[in-house]
């Protein structure tokens, strides 16, 4: 209950609103659920059931995977420019020498 | 459609069921007795049935839902702690599941049920319900209610949970539950002032 009257008195209404299903419906929802749970799972049903946390667990890997070699190659990437950037090469042509990297 | 309440909501306020009878159920389901689900689902049928019915409007697609709640509970039994009330647990389910019907009506705009057509697919115990006039005034009002309004007023005032017990089974914080509360009070008292004020 509240400390607000309107809103009590609208719950005493409300709560009439509740559906209320009958016998029969008890007793075919019951049967319903029944029929599921001991029905013996069909092939399709066993494979997903396996399946699915499989298929789960290789796109877990393989994502991983792809960001592993991603960072590798990024990084190898970084450590070819540093040492492009760190040694000077010189090229000399027509009598002409020319640097290059510094 | 991801329709299993996770148990830690549970953990966090830790309840002991009052029912002997639905401790040993649970016990002996857990330990493969298929046959000791049926007290479970005979206890909370009606009430899970309710429910869903509260938030699709729908007669036939409560009963599938309550169906695929009981169905999602059993399966995930091993998940169940022992000794605690099995109640929040298929209302959180059917909840979740009632909700991902609505919004899967939202996103194709499909229309069922509505206050437009009131008693046309409605059951005898539907008709029982409503065929009193308030009832029916406070049922065409709530249904009224923008959609997250409806579904929190419904599960207040015809469900009779409190916030906390709508918020978990919404997923929602408490916070928002007494907001859509408050403006769904806000909108019925405007709605239903000749029958109270």
């Amino acid at each position: 209950m509240t400390d607000d009257p309107f809103f009590d008195r609208l719950r005493n209404d409300a709560v009439r609103l509740r559906y209320d299903g009958d016998a029969m419906m008890v007793t075919r929802v019951t049967a319903r659920v029944r029929e599921r749970i001991t029905a013996p799972p069909t092939v399709s049903l066993f494979l997903a059931r396996w399946l699915r946390p499989v298929a789960v667990s290789l796109s877990a890997v393989a994502l991983a995977g792809c960001i592993s070699v991603a960072l590798l190659e990024r990084s190898a990437a970084e450590a070819s420019m540093e040492t492009l950037s760190a040694n000077s090469m010189e090229i000399s042509m027509a009598g002409d020498i020319y640097r290059v990297g510094e | 459609m991801e329709a299993c309440p996770p148990l830690e909501v549970m953990e966090e306020a830790p309840q002991r069921s009052n029912d002997p009878l639905e401790r040993r159920a649970i016990e002996r389901v857990r330990n493969g007795d298929r046959g000791a689900y049926d007290y479970l689902v005979s206890k909370y049928i009606k009430r899970v049935v309710s429910i869903a019915w509260n938030i699709v409007r729908n007669p036939h697609d409560a009963e599938d839902l309550a169906q695929e709640a009981f169905v999602k509970a059993f399966e995930n039994i091993g998940r169940f702690r022992t000794g605690e009330p099995f109640g929040p647990w298929i209302y959180r389910i059917v909840t979740n599941l009632a909700l991902d019907v609505l919004k899967h009506r939202s996103r194709f705009r499909h229309e069922e049920l509505t206050s437009a057509e009131p008693a046309a697919r409605r059951d005898a115990a539907d008709l029982r319900a409503t065929s009193d006039e308030i009832a029916d005034r406070v049922d065409r009002a709530l249904e009224s209610l923008p959609e997250m309004q409806r579904v929190v007023a419904r599960l207040s005032l015809v469900e009779d949970f409190d916030h906390s017990e709508i918020a978990k089974m919404m997923k929602l914080s408490e916070g928002t539950v007494r907001s859509h509360l408050s403006l769904a009070r806000k909108k019925l008292r405007e709605e239903l002032a000749d029958l109270y004020d």
